[in-house]
C-alpha cells in the first residue's frame, strides 16, 4: 500500500511536470513591440489594463492633420481668402479660448477618410453647423470611440469576465465581454464589445450602434452600420496603443484606421469625477422655451455680443428628436 | 492488487472531480477572485420585495409568518387583476386627471412576491426612519406650501383631490413668480424652465443610496483589485456608473460635492466597507442632502448572495443614524440588457414640450382664448397621484 502511495505520488508528480509545460508552451506570451516590456499582468498572465487613461492629442477636435483654426466656426473676415477667416458670433466671446488648436491627425495609412460623395457632403454640413449637430454640445452619449479620446479621463475595470470603461463625460459606461453574451435588445449609442486576447493585445468588436453618435468635433461620423474593431496593447506600464479600424460600408468606401497612445494618469490621489453635464446644457437646450430668459443682451459696460444663431431647417431640436 | 488500488484512486478522483463541479454552495473559486479578493462580480438584484420602513400593521415584528405572505401576496394579485379596470373609470375622458394619469398601477406596483422581513431598517429596532430634526422639518413644510400655493387655485384644491392634502381652494397665488425656497428635487406646479420640474423629469433622477423601485434594479459589478465598478440600472433610462476606489486616500476637498458623494473603500476581512461623503446640496435622499455620510458594507456570503447594508447619518436632519439591510441574488450573466446605456436625456421630447406646452398657454390666455395658467395643473394634479391613490395603495397591502 505504501509503495504503490509513493508510486502514486511519482506519477502525479510527473503528470504536473508535463501538464506545467504544456501551460507554458500555450500561455499568452507578450507579443507587443517592446517584448517583455515591464508591464502590468492580471493574475491569468494577460495585460492588466485597469487604471485611469487619457488621450493626450486633438482627434477629439478633428482626427485628421489640421492646421490651427480660429474658432470651431468661423465667418469671413476682411479679406476674401478661406484660410484668413475670423471666428464667428458663437464663439467669438471665447477670445482664444474657442481656437482650434493644430494636429498631426490620429488617422492611419495615407489620413484620408474614405467617405463616398453623399456623406462627404454630409460630413461638411455636419461641420459648417457645428453648434447644432453635434451630439457633445447636447451632453448626448458621447459613443465610442469617440468617447475613448476626448478630453476627459477615463477608468478600466479589468475584471475576471468582463471590463468596464467608465468614463468622467456624462458618466457615460460600456462594457467589453470576455465570455458568453447575448446581443443587446436594441440598439446602442456606445455599441456593443465583446472581446478576445490575441497574445498581449485585447481585440474588441463593436457592433450594434444607433447612428446618432459622432467621431470629433470636425463632423465626422458614422452609420448604424458601422463595425469597430479596436486593438488594445500595451506599450509600457503607463501606456497603450489604441487602434480602431472603422468599417461601414453605407458611410465609406473602405475601411481605415485611427491610431494613438493613451496614457495612465499618474497622479496618486488620481479618481475619476462627476462631469454630470446634463443639468449644464439645460439652458442651451430650452433656455428659449423659458418663461422669462436668462440671456439677455448685455448692456454699459458689458461687452453686447449679438448672437444670430440661424438654425438651418431641419437641424432644430425639434427635428433632432423627430429623426 | 495494483489495478484495484488504481481503479479505487481513479473513481475516487473522479467523485471529486464531480462533486466539485456539482456541489451547490459555495466554493472558494467563486467567492474568491483570482488576486485572492471576496468576488463580488456580477448581475444582482433582490428578489423579495421588503418595505423600507416596517408598516404599523406589523409593529413589533421583524418577520411574518409563510402564510401572511402567502394571503398578501395573494390579495396583492386580484388587486392587480383588477387595476386596469379600475384605471379605465378614472376621470373624464380628455380631464387633466385623465392625460396626466397614463399609467396604471401595474406598473407601480411590486411584482415580486413578499419577503418575510417587515422592513428594510435594521436599526432603529422599530423599523422605522427616525423622527426628524426640527431644522429638516421646516424644510419639508417650506419646499410643500411651495408645491400648495402653486396648486391652490387648479381644480386638484378646487375639488379636494389627495394632492392638495395640506392646503385648500383659492385665487392664483402671488408665489407663482417667486424662487422656489430650496432646489427642488419635486416638481412644482409650474414650467417657467426646467428647474421647476422634477429631478426624474429632467433625467437626474438616481441617487445613492438606492434601495430599488418596481420599475427595475440591477446591478452589474466589475472589480478590480483596486477599484469596483457598479453599474445601477435603475430603469427609466437614469441609470449611473459608479466607481468606489479601494483606497485609503483621503476623500476630496471639502468644497467639492458631487450628487452621488465621494466613495472610498477598505476591505475589513471580506466585507467591503464603502464611506461615502462630500454629497451635493442639490442630491436628496429621504431629507438629507449636502452633510449626508453613508457607511456601506458589501459581503458576498455565498454564491448566490450579497448582502448589502448601509448606515445613513446626519445629524442636521435625523435625531439618530439609521441603518438599512438588503439582500442582493445573483442574476444570469449571459443575458444582456442595455444596463449601460442612460438615455432618458437623449429622449427627453418631454421637457420640450413641457414648456413650450406652458408658453402656448401663456399666449392663449394673453390672447383671451385660454384659461389663466395658474389654474391649471401639469404637477402633483392627482391624476397620476390620486389614480394611483385609487389603485396603487389599495393594492399594495404592505402600504395599507
Amino acid at each position: 500500500m505504501r509503495r504503490w502511495s509513493t508510486g502514486s505520488l511519482i506519477l502525479v508528480a510527473v503528470a504536473a511536470a508535463v501538464l506545467g509545460a504544456v501551460v507554458a508552451l500555450v500561455a499568452p506570451r507578450p507579443m507587443s513591440a517592446q517584448a517583455g516590456a515591464d508591464i502590468r499582468r492580471t493574475a491569468d498572465g494577460h495585460p492588466d489594463f485597469s487604471g485611469i487613461w487619457q488621450a493626450m492629442n486633438e482627434a477629439h477636435w478633428d482626427l485628421q492633420a489640421h492646421e490651427a483654426r480660429p474658432g470651431m466656426v468661423t465667418q469671413p473676415g476682411v479679406y476674401p481668402y478661406e484660410y484668413a477667416r475670423v471666428p464667428a458670433a458663437p464663439v467669438l466671446a471665447l477670445g482664444a479660448a474657442g481656437g482650434v488648436p493644430p494636429s498631426i491627425g490620429v488617422v492611419a495609412d495615407d489620413g484620408e477618410i474614405p467617405y463616398k460623395p453623399e456623406t462627404a457632403a454630409i460630413k461638411r454640413a455636419n461641420g459648417e453647423n457645428w453648434i447644432d449637430r453635434d451630439p457633445e454640445l447636447k451632453c448626448y452619449l458621447p459613443g465610442i470611440p469617440r468617447a475613448m479620446y476626448m478630453p476627459y479621463p477615463f477608468q478600466i475595470v479589468q475584471g475576471t469576465t468582463k471590463i468596464q470603461m467608465a468614463f468622467e463625460f456624462t458618466n457615460a459606461a460600456r462594457t467589453i465581454h470576455l465570455d458568453k453574451v447575448e446581443p443587446p435588445p436594441d440598439d446602442t449609442y456606445m455599441g456593443h464589445s465583446v472581446a478576445r486576447w490575441e497574445g498581449d493585445t485585447l481585440v474588441v468588436e463593436v457592433t450594434h450602434f444607433n447612428g446618432e453618435t459622432w467621431l470629433d468635433r470636425a463632423g465626422n461620423f458614422h452609420s448604424e452600420m458601422a463595425k469597430l474593431t479596436e486593438r488594445f496593447t500595451p506599450l509600457t506600464r503607463d501606456a497603450i496603443q489604441y487602434e480602431v479600424t472603422i468599417d461601414d460600408p453605407k458611410t465609406f468606401t473602405r475601411p481605415w484606421r485611427i491610431s494613438m497612445p493613451l496614457y495612465r494618469r499618474l497622479e496618486p490621489n488620481m479618481e475619476l469625477m462627476e462631469y454630470r453635464c446634463i443639468e449644464f446644457v439645460e439652458e442651451f437646450l430650452w433656455g428659449n422655451l423659458r418663461k422669462e430668459q436668462l440671456v439677455k443682451r448685455w448692456e454699459g459696460e458689458t461687452i453686447i455680443v449679438d448672437i444670430t444663431r440661424k438654425v438651418p431647417p431641419g437641424d432644430t431640436l425639434h427635428d433632432w428628436y423627430r429623426r | 492488487m495494483t489495478k484495484r488500488l488504481l481503479a479505487l484512486v481513479g473513481g475516487a478522483a473522479v467523485i471529486a472531480a464531480v462533486a466539485m463541479f456539482l456541489r451547490p454552495g459555495p466554493t472558494s473559486s467563486t467567492l474568491q477572485t483570482p488576486w485572492g479578493a471576496p468576488d463580488l462580480q456580477g448581475l444582482w438584484t433582490y428578489e423579495v420585495e421588503v418595505p423600507l420602513q416596517r408598516p404599523a400593521r406589523f409593529a413589533g415584528r421583524e418577520r411574518i409568518t409563510d402564510e401572511e405572505r402567502a394571503a398578501i401576496d395573494k390579495e396583492r394579485a386580484e388587486i392587480l387583476g383588477r387595476s386596469a379596470a379600475v384605471s379605465d373609470r378614472r376621470y373624464a375622458k380628455g380631464t387633466e386627471q385623465d392625460v396626466s394619469g397614463a399609467y396604471n398601477a401595474a406598473i407601480f406596483t411590486t411584482h415580486r412576491p413578499l419577503g418575510q422581513r417587515t422592513s428594510l431598517i435594521v436599526d432603529p429596532p422599530d423599523g422605522r426612519i427616525p423622527p426628524l430634526t426640527p431644522e429638516a422639518e421646516k424644510k419639508r413644510a417650506e419646499i410643500r406650501a411651495f408645491q400648495l400655493a402653486l396648486l391652490q387655485a387648479t381644480d386638484v384644491c378646487k375639488d379636494g383631490l389627495p394632492g392638495c392634502a395640506g392646503g385648500k381652494y383659492g385665487p392664483p397665488s402671488s408665489r407663482r413668480g417667486d424662487a422656489p425656497p430650496h432646489y427642488l428635487t419635486v416638481a412644482v406646479n409650474r414650467a417657467n424652465g426646467p428647474e421647476d420640474r422634477s429631478l426624474a423629469e429632467r433625467c437626474m433622477g438616481a441617487i445613492l443610496p438606492d434601495f430599488g423601485g418596481n420599475t427595475g434594479f440591477m446591478l452589474q459589478i466589475i472589480q478590480s483589485p483596486e477599484s469596483i465598478a457598479i453599474y445601477y440600472d435603475t430603469a427609466q433610462g437614469q441609470g449611473w456608473q459608479r466607481l468606489i476606489p479601494i483606497s485609503a486616500n483621503p476623500h476630496l476637498p471639502a468644497h467639492v460635492r458631487q450628487w452621488r458623494g465621494n466613495s472610498r473603500a477598505r476591505w475589513e476581512g471580506d466585507t467591503l466597507v464603502v464611506d461615502v461623503t462630500n454629497f451635493s446640496p442639490k442630491t436628496l435622499f429621504q431629507g438629507s442632502s449636502e452633510n449626508l455620510h453613508l457607511t456601506e458594507r458589501w459581503r458576498r456570503v455565498d454564491a448566490n448572495t450579497i448582502e448589502y447594508s448601509v448606515t445613513a447619518d446626519d445629524s442636521t436632519v435625523w435625531t439618530r443614524p439609521w441603518t438599512v439591510r438588503q439582500e442582493y441574488k445573483k442574476q444570469d450573466d449571459a443575458q444582456n440588457r442595455i444596463y449601460k446605456e442612460p438615455r432618458c436625456h437623449e429622449g427627453n421630447y418631454g421637457m420640450t414640450a413641457l414648456l413650450s406646452g406652458a408658453r402656448a398657454e401663456e399666449r392663449a390666455f394673453a390672447a383671451g382664448r385660454g384659461p389663466d395658467p395658474a389654474t391649471r395643473c401639469t404637477a402633483g394634479c392627482g391624476g397620476f397621484a390620486a389614480g394611483f391613490a385609487d389603485t396603487g395603495e389599495e393594492a399594495n397591502p404592505l402600504t395599507r
